[in-house]
């Protein structure tokens, strides 16, 4: 209750009608980075490629039961080779847990938010509704690359510890110079962090409707497993190209040489796809929403 | 209190009623449904500028509903509004930076201390220049009595601590405009008064200042003018001095025989009625010595005499159980 005549002193401010964008992204950022549940979401996600290395080497190359199709193979490759582990563990991370984290910064970032009553704080500065869905949006889609560059880093430093830079052999037989093994699991990453970003958006459409983050989780990961359970039914054909998911065992593309791109191409504009539409959702509901 | 009838002369001579006197904010027609159920309805409310208005009125009576619109929060079936001059919602960028607000509770994150979650509010105050921030948010906790708590988590703040950081995050920047949905829920009585003094200096660096209350005495001590919600419309609104003298001033005389004092009132055309220990006495025609006087003169005992209390409870009941009692127009 001191000092009170210097806050009150009218300061000579600038009249800026809104806070700069950086500063809000760094705020932002600060938020989900001190966040103690972001830090558990990244320990485990960056666990992961270890235990399943580990597992590999140890435990015998026996892919994790039943499984089958091209994920699992791809787990038996994994053992022994430093290329192909990160990739793999991605790629099996790609079903469920990466899709799981991006739902949950999406939650946090609007519908946690408003369920806390700091939204209004924002929208009172104010920041304007569009504003702040691209803050919302860039802090949602920096947290799902960290997801994925945490998890592709501590892959290939597994991969190294355990089976060395030799050996660094393609799905297609032939072997890798260390940069260009690099390089292969920097796309698959990107690529990976690309199709969260299409989840992420449609969490923060989801987000803009609702007050309740378990709300957003349920749909988003609900959504998930539908779209899975759907994708192998061959009578629904016709649906599959609007799946999100249809694109997702292109992933073991990259470890071909040369890469076929057909199926990564399409991948990606697919999520660009949802990017775009999701975005342009929560605009929509943001933009009217009551603070 | 003092201050704030010296105040009222200054600040506001031309009373709210008046178009002539700048507005820091209004509203007309204001409306607002929620489905079906209509949350406030026909609000035509005036904020000098300069003044503390009270904003008052039982739960329910569409106080935050109205906040939230004239804020931009919410967008108003029917009516405008205009804030510190602009149009809201649509202009609501162009006011918002000068008007600091505490609305529906303080909103905070409970894994940040108090000054991390003070800082990410900073970040978006566009009229904070970055490299302020920190300074400017040290200042506002010394100002609430929070610096001692201020790296503590929100997560263990009492009550009434995460509403004194609320107060600092709508007093982060020099403003023009504060506004305050129920400041001193959860206070002490030490944090009570500490708002009023917040709310005094504000007032005496010239913001104007729109805090809602349930709390009478609160809004008697602090405000310059009153606006009383009810069932979703104002039903009254004013200077404060003013509000309170429109009641009819009365006189009661505690009596043993009541009848006896009535008749000897009735000769002297002095009009009255039974009241549980005497009567009470209409003064609007006349003065207490009179009514003394005719009473004695009739013989009547009169064992004490005061004025009716015409306090701010008396005029909120007044105007919050008329309606309902009588025709309700």
């Amino acid at each position: 209750m001191t000092d009170a005549t210097t806050t009150l002193a009218p300061a000579p401010v600038a009249r800026r009608s809104h806070a700069t964008l950086g500063r809000l992204v760094r705020a932002e950022l600060r938020w989900i980075y001190r966040r103690p549940r972001t830090l558990v979401v990244l320990g485990l996600l960056a666990a992961i490629p270890v235990i399943v290395g580990i597992a590999l080497t140890f435990v015998g190359s026996a892919g994790p039961g039943g499984g089958g199709g091209d994920g699992a193979s791809l787990l038996a490759t994994a053992a022994g080779n430093a290329l192909v582990l990160p990739i793999a563990t991605l790629a099996m991370a790609l079903n469920l847990l990466l899709p799981l984290s991006a739902a949950m910064s999406g939650s946090d970032a609007l519908a946690g938010e408003t369920a806390h009553g700091t939204l209004r704080g924002w929208l009172l500065a104010p920041v304007s509704r569009g504003r702040l869905l691209l803050v919302k949006s860039l802090g949602v889609a920096t947290f799902a690359l960290s997801a994925v560059l945490v998890m592709a880093a501590t892959g290939v430093l597994t991969g190294f510890v355990l089976n060395g830079t030799d050996g660094l052999v393609t799905l297609s037989g032939s072997t890798l110079s260390l940069p260009a093994a690099l390089l292969k699991v920097a796309i698959a990453a990107g690529w990976v962090a690309l199709q969260l970003w299409a989840i992420g958006a449609v969490a923060l459409a989801i987000s803009a409707w609702t007050e309740h983050p378990m709300v957003v989780l349920a749909s988003v990961l609900g959504g998930v497993i539908v779209f899975s359970v759907l994708q192998l039914l061959d009578a629904l054909e016709w649906l599959h190209p609007f799946l999100l998911n249809d694109s997702w065992l292109a992933l073991g593309d990259v470890l071909r040489d040369p890469m076929p791109t057909g199926g990564l191409a399409e991948g990606a504009l697919r999520a660009a796809c949802y990017i775009v539409i999701a975005l342009s959702i929560a605009y929509a509901k943001l933009s009217t929403k009551d603070g | 209190m003092s201050t704030s009838t010296t105040a009222t002369d200054v600040v506001a001579p031309e009373g709210a009623a008046t178009p002539a006197a700048a507005l820091a904010a209004q509203t007309r027609g204001l409306r607002k449904l929620y489905g079906r159920t209509v949350a406030v309805d026909h609000v035509d409310l005036d904020v000098p500028e300069g003044a503390v208005l009270g904003m008052l009125g039982p739960n329910g009576s569409g106080k935050t509903t109205t906040i939230r619109m004239l804020l931009g929060l919410v967008r108003p079936t029917a009516g405008t509004v205009s804030l510190l001059g602009h149009a809201v919602p649509e202009h609501a960028g162009h006011a918002l930076p000068d008007v600091g607000a505490l609305v529906e509770g303080p909103g905070f994150h409970p894994f940040l201390s108090g000054r991390e979650n003070l800082l990410r509010m900073a970040a978006a105050e566009p009229r904070l220049a970055t490299g302020d921030i920190p300074h400017a948010v040290g200042e506002a906790l010394e100002r609430v009595g929070l610096a001692a708590a201020a790296n503590r988590r929100y997560r263990g703040y009492s009550l009434g601590m995460k509403q004194r950081l609320g107060l600092a995050g709508a007093l982060l920047v020099p403003r023009r405009m504060v506004v305050l949905d129920e400041p001193t829920n959860g206070l002490d009585p030490a944090g009570t008064r500490e708002v009023r003094t917040i709310i005094s200096e504000l007032h005496a660096a010239g913001v104007t200042v729109l805090v809602s209350s349930h709390l009478l005495a609160e809004v008697e001590a602090t405000c310059t003018h009153v606006a009383v919600l009810h069932a979703g419309s104002v039903v009254a609104q004013g200077e404060l001095a003013e509000l309170l003298e429109s009641g009819s001033p009365a006189l009661l005389v505690s009596t043993t025989d009541g009848t006896a004092a009535m008749e000897a009132l009735r000769a002297s055309r002095i009009p009255s009625r039974l009241a549980p220990e005497g009567v009470r006495v209409d003064l609007t025609a006349c003065t207490p010595p009179e009514v003394i006087a005719a009473l004695v003169h009739a013989g009547v005992d009169v064992h004490e005499a005061r004025r009716a209390r015409t306090g701010l409870e008396d005029l909120f009941a007044r105007l919050t159980q008329e309606p309902d009692e009588e025709d309700g127009s």
